[in-house]
């Protein structure tokens, strides 16, 4: 087909047009090298910022986007805390940024996964590498009032980056809340971390979502550089990469490093395997009480069912 | 069972005060006797008093039945004094109250001629006049001295301003002069209001009473810029507010919100009461409508105008406060919260969670916390209060746990850290509370778990272990 330059023009400009509705950011590189010719690549804004993972920046496009909804996701109550090591790592991240330095991070916490888990420590962010002095704690009562501050602190664009911490699959959290906080993120240029905790996977308006699970931690470093054994070092986790426009889920372990505020690729570390056979402490292993149930045991077997997204 | 309160009727057939039930329904058989009931009396009382805010903020409680209004500067506003006392006591009227009052320059002698006189305005020159033919008990004296005065024959006020001073005081104590003196304006006496005094206010008196929310805000929009330039002239923003809705029958509300930084534009304080009334819109029964509107600023601060600079990071500042200002309004204070690090080396002591709009101050460099004595990591997440973990085997004297038992699931314990010794604070727990070893430990599956012990295996039989925190 012969193209003259006109319909080109047009062609490339739909294009163009379409990619932007979808977010992509090929073609915003594409267009990023074009502009470059007139100088106008220095004044455009960082919509990604890159985790420093190969594999995980290939998979999100360059990095966590800042112009949008994240989503995280634990699927049992007791791997909640993991959940929030990552979305704070994530903060973290973001706060080490020089432009972002004095914005500070808001939680908007939930109130049954506070009762379960606790609330997020002063020292122990401080510990994480997240500052406590930039960081706000929002209580609310209710999901509304909750998806309200969302909305309204995403709305602000004070925040480096806001998290919102929901329980499982809420009825009034659906579709299109979730897709009304979404478009709210991406107007304001600001990143919304959806923090979902023990809940099942769910259709949403996040490109991205993450499945967070523990993983045993790397050990403590001597000065020499050799591991101490037996010592409990930096927090690493499972994290698998569920929802995103590569079909193959990416699964990886990461470390993270709360002193330098970067993640690290951890190998699945040997002593988690060999702890399994031989126990931390000598003595006799107790059996698992009888009169009560030891912990639930796997039932059935896992089918390869679709995803819900 | 004694009358404590009569009625007109009642008066007139010749019923008294503090007489014996059962004496006045001998005089009366179809006498109807209600039993007293103060707080609801409080309540009226208090109700009136809010209402009386319009006409001036200085309104002072007067035992169970009387108000004092410090008319001081805004009885202009009305038309003068006696068309100030005419208006108060004609709408108090209208709303089914019988009142009586006075105007003079002494709250003793106000006292005195509205309850025992003819009330009306007393001018300065005609106080001693007035208060002459008054009986004694009008100057605020206890039940014994007004007794024993007359039984001296000193019955009116008129007597006692004629006798000479010196044995007066020493037969009866310096109060029967103080009181004395109080009546004639000679010793000052000061109304405390009972709610505290406003430092600016604005206010909208409106021929037709507004309902809708849109009105409201509007008007409070309006008042603010007229506030506008007063807080200009001092140089400074409010961090208080409240918003006072006089409600056509009477019933007055009063809505409060704060700020974190001082704030003075119109726009910013109409934004802060619509997140308000958004809150209380239950509350707020408009009923026929709000006549008087009125802002007051409680409290107001210094207002540094900061240059604009091009980077836009005061911008941020701004939409901070203004964050933090919207929700403290709509959610409540405590909804916010920002943690200050404390000194104090017991883990739920060390932080202090506080309401962000009295502790965050956009703008300034928060002063980072300065740990100086060495710990351990602290976990991500702490619990409100420790729970209580069964452990079943844990090494002898100060190990860790082999395994514990927690929200029904056994954790088998792979890698541990500790033990973090804390001994608890005895200036506030006692001597005897227990020390706590603290004991970084992960499971078999992953997961961090901060477990302390509560006391020694020396000192007790079996001391309990406590779940406090998980780390990431």
């Amino acid at each position: 087909m012969v193209q003259t330059p006109m319909t080109r023009e047009r062609l490339f400009a739909l294009r163009e047009e379409i990619s932007r509705l979808e977010g992509s950011s090929i073609v915003a590189a594409r267009q990023e090298a074009l502009d470059g010719e007139s100088g106008y690549a220095k004044q455009r804004e960082i919509h990604r910022v890159p985790l420093g993972i190969a594999a995980l920046d290939h998979a999100m496009e360059g990095g966590l986007a800042l112009n949008g909804m994240t989503e995280i996701r634990s699927q049992l109550m007791r791997d909640a805390t993991a959940a929030t090591g990552f979305a704070l790592a994530l903060a973290a991240l973001l706060q080490r940024m020089p432009d972002e330095d004095r914005s500070p991070v808001l939680w908007i916490s939930d109130a049954v996964t506070s009762m379960e888990t606790g609330i997020p420590y002063a020292l122990g962010l401080a510990d994480f590498g997240v500052k406590p002095e930039r960081f706000l704690h929002a209580a609310p009562r209710r999901l509304e009032e909750a998806l309200w501050l969302a909305e309204t602190a995403v709305e602000s664009g004070a925040f480096s980056v806001s998290i919102l911490e929901v329980k499982g699959n809420p009825a009034h959290f659906g579709l299109t809340e979730s897709r009304r906080l979404s478009l709210r993120a991406k107007m304001a240029g600001r990143p919304l971390l959806l923090l979902r905790q023990s809940g099942e996977e769910e259709a949403s308006s996040a490109p991205f979502r993450f499945l967070v699970e523990p993983a045993p931690a790397t050990s403590r470093f001597l000065p020499d550089r050799s591991m101490l054994g037996g010592s409990i070092g930096n927090p690493v986790f499972r994290l698998t990469l569920e929802k995103s426009r590569n079909p193959a889920p990416v699964s990886l372990l990461l470390e993270w490093n709360p002193h330098d505020r970067q993640f690290l690729p951890a190998r699945e570390p040997d002593h988690a395997r060999s702890a399994r056979k031989l126990p931390a402490h000598s003595g006799p292993r107790l059996p698992a009480p009888v009169n009560r149930p030891d912990r639930p045991q796997e039932v059935g077997s896992v089918l390869a069912l679709e995803r819900a997204s | 069972m004694r009358l404590t309160a009569l009625d007109e009727v009642a008066e007139a057939i010749g019923l008294k005060k503090s007489q014996g039930v059962a004496e006045a329904r001998a005089m009366c058989p179809r006498l109807e006797v209600m039993e007293e009931d103060l707080a609801a009396d409080r309540r009226l009382l208090d109700g009136i008093a809010d209402w009386c805010d319009r006409y001036t903020p200085l309104v002072a409680l007067d035992g169970r039945d009387g108000l004092f209004l410090d008319i001081t500067g805004s009885s202009h506003l009305f038309g003068g004094e006696q068309a100030l006392l005419k208006d108060i006591l004609l709408r108090l009227f209208q709303m089914g109250i019988d009142a009586r009052g006075a105007i003079s320059s002494a709250p003793g002698l106000s006292w005195a001629a509205s309850r025992f006189g003819s009330g009306g305005v007393i001018a300065e020159e005609d106080m001693e006049l007035v208060l002459a033919p008054l009986p004694v008990a009008s100057l605020r004296l206890e039940e014994q001295t007004v007794a024993s005065l007359q039984k001296l024959g000193l019955k009116q006020v008129g007597d006692l301003i004629m006798a000479p001073r010196a044995p007066l005081a020493r037969r009866f104590g310096a109060k029967l002069l103080l009181r004395l003196d109080q009546a004639l304006g000679r010793d000052e006496e000061p109304v405390s209001p009972r709610r505290p005094v406003a430092s600016l206010s604005a206010e909208r008196r409106l021929i037709e009473p507004v309902q809708a929310e849109e009105d409201i805000l509007y008007l409070t929009g309006q008042i603010a810029l007229s506030l506008k330039t007063s807080l200009e002239e001092r140089g400074a923003g409010g961090r208080a507010f409240e918003l006072m809705l006089f409600r056509v029958d009477g019933r007055v509300f009063r809505i409060a919100a704060g700020v974190s930084q001082p704030l003075r534009d119109p726009k910013r304080i109409a934004g802060l009461f619509s997140e308000r009334l958004q809150a209380v819109h239950d509350d707020l029964d408009a009923g026929y409508g709000f006549e008087i509107l009125r802002l007051n600023v409680m409290r107001y601060e210094a207002f540094d105008t900061p240059q604009e600079d091009f980077d836009g990071a005061r911008q941020k500042d701004v939409s901070l406060a203004g964050f933090v200002d919207r929700v403290s309004a709509r959610l409540g204070a405590d909804c916010l919260q920002s943690f200050q690090l404390c000194e104090s080396h017991v883990p739920e002591r060390a932080v202090a969670a506080n309401p962000a709009i009295h502790a965050f101050t956009p703008g300034k460099k928060p002063a980072a916390g300065v740990f100086p004595w060495s710990r351990s990591e602290r976990p991500l997440r702490l619990f409100r209060r420790p729970e209580l973990v069964e452990v079943s085997l844990a090494e002898v004297p100060e190990g860790p746990p082999q395994s514990f038992h927690w929200r029904r699931v056994t954790h088998r314990v792979s890698r541990s850290q500790g033990p973090e010794r804390l001994a608890m604070e005895w200036w506030v727990d006692g001597a005897d509370a227990q020390s706590r070893d603290y004991f970084r430990i992960e499971d078999d599956t992953g997961h961090r778990f901060w477990l302390y012990r509560e006391g020694l295996y020396g000192q007790l039989p079996s001391p309990r272990w406590f779940m406090h925190g998980i780390f990431a």
